[in-house]
């Protein structure tokens, strides 16, 4: 009897019988032809059309905080077109808050930088990467000479996954300094 | 519901929400609303005042009576038999009396003309989209997505941080409601 | 944290959250707190300066004064001692040291508590008694603890109170931190830190030793690579005061002042001390900022030359693993490729680490494997992640990272919802494995440890006693657990010490080969060959002992916590009482001032308000990201100060003026005064995730060309007070003062 309660309680099995009581579209009558919802009945494949014909369902994870929501994205013909609750993530139940939400936007977003840059005499100028790799690293090696490697600061980010978070650490280390940190420090 | 019939109604309960506007964003981007344009609205009443304060999300909420359809002078809303409440932006004229009747103040009004119809109001379509043909570019260009068409959950209720908004018969929200409360061994 | 979210769901009765706001921050974890309050009618407790949307929910909210946690915990545990009411049995066989926690707790009579913190004298001893008599009660803190020049002791008094309580190791119980961004754990457990390599390694000889032979690369030569051997071993600067590098303005000790600055998705602009770091930035030769959006230390800078933006691709246009703040690891699937001329992470790195002529070394060991219980080449390529998934695997044993193979975490994704959101517990195919193997998961049958700790549990499902750390005894106490506490199912009674080539023998009572003693490292930690984990395992055995708790760390300042008061503190009275360190040497290559900062001057008499810094929904970090959503940003069009009205009405300030905010270092904001009543009138809260204005100059036209965010504003880290821990350095962004000018 507790354990049926909490059943109840638990809205996710809420959510899930009203995904289960999927209603058809508009303006079909909504025959009782299932005992799901009382009146309601499960939309059948024809009924629901897919809005986006041939998308894929990618599992991932919301980068904005270590709570670790589940997400899933839909791709189609490598276009992320729609971003959707993961209802069954053992962590977030298809939760998110406003910024894991809008995950799509933020990475879709207009303001993305898109091509490398540089600034020269207090102009920002559109370069290529081969141009950037070269320029860095040449100054990068001469500051070196004169100073020796710990005139370098690197700062890593927590927004690297586990692998490039490693990789940035041995980064520093074969560089020769130990100046290298996170906004774990903060 | 008496006589059998299932009505789509919101709930949100608001010793649990937080104010962290999921639903409200959710909703915007889903649905690709311009700025400015909310259908759903999270507010916080006595904020700062221990004991007093709660916050709760708001949207139309498919009333029974609609008032907003009773006022409509060119009769652009229709009800579902499930009970969402739905308009047709192509009748609508803007006149705005619906915003009026609105005890929620849920109509809005875009000022750009955005969704291709000039002036024509928005609301809340409980993920459900309009008149035109299911889940085809024209419907979803001008309501949004139909997600009860696909068999899934309104976007806000299905992201909310924590379950505080809840979608569906009306029956079954209360029921989920009344258990929650009772668990907690206070509140009415 | 110890423990997980779905175990305070589950088990909690009581949830004492302080210093952290999850509403807030981290809401999904604010949803599991409600959950627990519905279905175990759990009392959540909130300590914070300010009435937060977390507040809001509480069953008992104890507004602090800022920098006064310490306080608080000994005047709870006060209460508890001298009610006898602390949990005997635990402190007995499984703590080291308690007794001095207990005579200073002594003094911290509710009346002196409540003096010093602000909180009544009543509610303490209510909350006190509270915690006593409902258990379990989890602690949940996150920034509001750390960021303060007590961050340290701030740190260690929560777990001690857990352990006064006997909370430690129980489901609804333990210590649950919740970190920041989505791989803050991952990132930190990988050590991207000035004191450590990878795994917590430390920066010894030793640990150098074991990382060069993990990569496959000769110790001199990695040694040759640094300016010299010493400066191998010594803590690099730190994020928060790398800018005294550039500057040197303090007295600094490295090999070569900081002439190049290379930011790699790390928004400085949420760091303390904006002014210094504007002239820091100003004086560098070189600036490299890689990010997918414009890095505002671009925009912060007014230098005109020398400075790079690098398009990086987003954590959707790549793979691999992220840490949740619970350990538990969650493989992030790739949405799309990368968008426009953006690179990914690593192949940056790749590109550049060819161009400073070690890529070879650099990927050497993704191009190996452990066979015959030997690390050594197996193959021509490598393939990313996955490669460096198993390196990372094999090598960081500290955290018992073993079990994380791409394959396992792989399949974990795909079945995620075969696991029990309360318990993690797997199901199906997934029977006996814990959701993402939280850490430790000592090899690649182990299913992951969701509750840190518990002796109750074998160590092959997850249970453990405490990390036997600092030796065997001190003082001449054994810091070995007590007889009676025994792991389950471990062949081992009592405490052990953490295994060893030369103890392994004799702890675990079995004889290795000849071959076996070959190749085992010397222990535990440096053991590529395997043999000493799979004994242990085979033993029931944690591989790194069982020991006590030790609350007393005598190598620190202050080897119990102790209070003391913020560096720029509202109550001069109580620095005379409780003053802050002596002024520290030498501290991640840079001086830190403490006391002589703090009674420089009676701060508070030009500063006369408290300064809390706050979390928004809807931004994070320095909020650069969420600034160009065009719906996010619209929820906090422009930045502003929480003031409660009286105070405003004391400047003249009607609700929407501009006002100054002046610090105790020179610097000033101009910001909107927002009516609130969630602060007090001694105190004002700022948003921390605003860029783009600097004392009052808009930087606009610093952005390239369309990068621009739908909002900038003042970064209220401008005028984050001096401070700095004095073991993390972490900025003191939690105790500060202010003077308010109408502007
Ligand atoms: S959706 Fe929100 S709570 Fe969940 S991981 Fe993302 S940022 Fe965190
Ligand atoms: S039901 Fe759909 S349209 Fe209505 S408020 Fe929720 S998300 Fe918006
Ligand atoms: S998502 Fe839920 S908790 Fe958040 S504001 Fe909306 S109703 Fe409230």
């Amino acid at each position: 009897m507790i354990e049926k309660m909490r059943d109840k309680m638990t809205p996710r099995i809420g959510r899930r019988s009203f995904l289960k009581m999927a209603a058809v579209g508009a303006g079909v009558g909504a025959a009782a032809s299932l005992p799901l919802g009382r009146s309601l009945r499960a939309a059948t494949a024809a009924e629901v059309k897919e809005p986006f014909p041939g998308s894929k369902r990618v599992k991932t994870i919301c980068s904005i905080c270590s709570a670790g929501c589940g997400m899933i994205a839909e791709v189609q013909n490598g276009v992320w077109v729609r971003q959707d609750v993961a209802q069954d993530h053992p962590i977030s139940e298809g939760s998110h808050c406003c910024k894991g939400i809008d995950q799509i936007d933020l990475i879709k977003s207009k303001q993305r930088l898109k091509f490398p840059m540089k600034k020269e005499n207090g102009q920002w100028k559109r370069i290529g990467w081969d141009q950037a790799v070269d320029e860095i690293s040449g100054k990068m090696l001469a500051l070196r000479k004169e100073n020796g490697p710990d005139m370098a600061m690197f700062l890593g980010s927590a927004k690297f996954n586990l692998q490039q978070a490693y990789y940035f650490r041995k980064f520093a280390a074969m560089w020769g300094t130990n100046n290298i940190d996170h906004v774990a420090r903060i | 519901m008496s006589n059998g019939q299932a009505r789509m109604k919101f709930y949100c309960d608001t010793t649990r929400c937080i104010e962290c506007f999921a639903c409200s964003v959710a909703c915007s981007e889903a649905h690709e609303l311009p700025v400015g344009i909310s259908r759903r609205k999270v507010v916080t009443m006595h904020e700062g005042i221990p004991g007093k304060e709660y916050s709760i999300s708001i949207a139309c909420m498919h009333c029974t009576d609609a008032p907003c359809e009773q006022v409509c002078p060119v009769d652009c809303f229709y009800i579902r038999e499930d009970g969402i409440v739905l308009h047709d932006k192509n009748k609508c004229i803007g006149c705005g009396y619906c915003l009026y009747a609105c005890p929620f103040g849920a109509p809005q009004f875009p000022r750009d003309g955005a969704f291709g119809t000039k002036g024509a109001m928005d609301k809340c379509t409980m993920c459900a989209g309009g008149p035109e043909e299911t889940n085809s570019a024209r419907e979803r260009h001008l309501y949004g997505h139909n997600r009860i068409a696909e068999g899934k959950v309104p976007i806000c209720a299905a992201v909310c941080a924590t379950n505080a908004l809840l979608v569906g018969d009306a029956e079954e929200v209360s029921t989920i409601y009344r258990k929650r409360v009772s668990s907690r061994g206070k509140g009415a | 944290m110890t423990n997980h979210f779905g175990d305070v769901v589950g088990h909690s009765k009581v949830i004492f959250i302080i210093g952290a706001n999850s509403a807030a921050a981290n809401p999904i974890g604010m949803k599991h707190f409600l959950q627990a309050k519905d279905r175990n009618n759990a009392q959540l407790i909130v300590v914070d300066p300010v009435f937060t949307k977390t507040a809001a929910k509480a069953d008992h909210f104890l507004r602090i004064r800022t920098g006064t946690d310490v306080a608080l915990v000994y005047g709870l545990m006060h209460v508890i001692f001298k009610n006898g009411w602390e949990d005997k049995e635990f402190i007995k066989t499984r703590v080291y040291g308690m007794d001095e926690i207990k005579a200073e707790a002594m003094k911290w009579t509710p009346e002196l508590t409540a003096d010093v913190t602000g909180i009544p004298a009543e509610q303490i001893v209510q909350i006190a008694t509270i915690l006593a008599k409902t258990k379990p009660a989890t602690v949940v803190w996150a920034l509001g603890i750390t960021q303060h020049s007590t961050g340290t002791s701030n740190t260690r008094i929560l777990p001690i109170l857990q352990l006064v309580l006997g909370n430690m190791g129980k489901n609804g119980g333990g210590c649950n931190i919740i970190r920041g961004h989505d791989n803050v754990q991952g990132s930190t457990d990988m050590c991207c830190l000035a004191d450590s390599l990878s795994g917590y390694y430390g920066l010894a000889e030793g640990s150098w030793k074991y990382f060069a032979k993990s990569w496959g690369v000769d110790y001199e030569w990695l040694k040759g690579r640094f300016a010299a051997p010493e400066w191998m071993q010594a803590k690099g600067f730190s994020l928060a005061k790398w800018w005294q590098g550039v500057l040197q303005e303090e007295t600094t000790y490295s090999s070569s002042p900081v002439r190049a600055l290379w930011v790699q998705g790390n928004g400085i602009t949420s760091m303390s001390q904006q002014v210094k770091i504007q002239e820091a930035l100003d004086k560098l030769d070189l600036v490299v900022l890689v990010d997918p959006f414009v890095n505002e230390a671009a925009v912060l800078t007014n230098r005109k030359d020398d400075m790079y933006l690098l398009p990086a691709a987003t954590q959707f246009e790549t793979e691999g693993s992220v840490t949740a703040t619970n350990r538990t690891s969650q493989w992030r699937s790739k949405v799309v490729d990368p968008l426009y001329e953006s690179k990914t992470d690593h192949d940056i790195m790749f590109l550049f680490a060819e161009r400073f002529g070690f890529y070879d070394e650099y990927t050497r060991a993704m191009k190996m494997a452990v066979k015959d219980r030997e690390l050594q080449p197996v193959k021509e390529e490598f393939v990313w992640p996955d490669d460096a998934c198993r390196e990372i695997a094999r090598t960081i044993k500290t955290i018992g990272l073993g079990g994380w193979t791409p394959e396992r975490l792989r399949k974990h994704q795909e079945n995620w919802h075969m696991f029990d959101p309360l318990t993690l517990e797997g199901k199906g195919p997934m029977k006996g494995e814990y959701y993402g193997l939280p850490w430790p998961s000592w090899d690649e049958n182990h299913p992951g440890s969701p509750v840190l700790y518990d002796v109750n549990t074998p160590v092959t499902a997850g249970g453990m006693g405490f990390r036997n750390r600092f030796g065997l005894e001190h003082d001449g106490v054994s810091q070995l657990a007590d007889p009676s506490v025994s792991v389950k199912d471990s062949k081992i009674a009592g405490g052990y010490p953490e295994i060893t080539k030369d103890n392994i023998e004799q702890v675990l009572g079995i004889t290795l080969t000849a071959a076996e003693k070959e190749k085992m490292g010397a222990n535990w930690k440096v053991d590529l060959s395997g043999i000493i984990n799979e004994k242990c395992l085979a033993a029931g055995v944690a591989p790194y002992g069982n020991a006590r708790a030790r609350v007393k760390v005598w190598q620190f300042p202050d080897p119990i916590p102790k209070h003391r008061e913020p560096i720029h503190s509202s109550r001069p009275d109580l620095v005379e009482r409780f003053p802050s360190y002596d002024d520290q040497k030498n501290n991640f290559r840079v001086d830190v001032k403490f006391v002589s900062e703090q009674k420089a001057q009676e701060w508070v008499k030009d500063f006369p308000t408290m300064l809390v810094s706050m979390r928004v929904v809807n931004l994070s970090g320095a909020g650069m990201l969420e600034r160009t959503s065009k719906y996010l940003s619209h929820l906090t069009p422009e930045m502003f100060a929480n003031i409660h009205p009286d105070l405003a009405l004391q400047y003249g300030l009607r609700d929407g003026d501009m006002m100054w905010l002046h610090a105790p270092q020179g610097t000033k904001i101009r910001v909107k005064a927002q009516y609130s009543l969630t602060v007090t009138p001694d105190r004002i809260a700022l948003p921390y995730n605003f860029a783009g204005v600097m004392q009052g100059v808009d930087l606009s036209d610093n952005y390239p060309e369309g990068t621009k965010p739908y909002t900038i504003g003042e970064s209220s880290n401008t005028i984050t007070n001096y401070g700095f821990d004095i073991i993390t350095q972490i900025p003191e962004y939690n105790a500060g003062l202010c003077r308010i000018e109408k502007a």
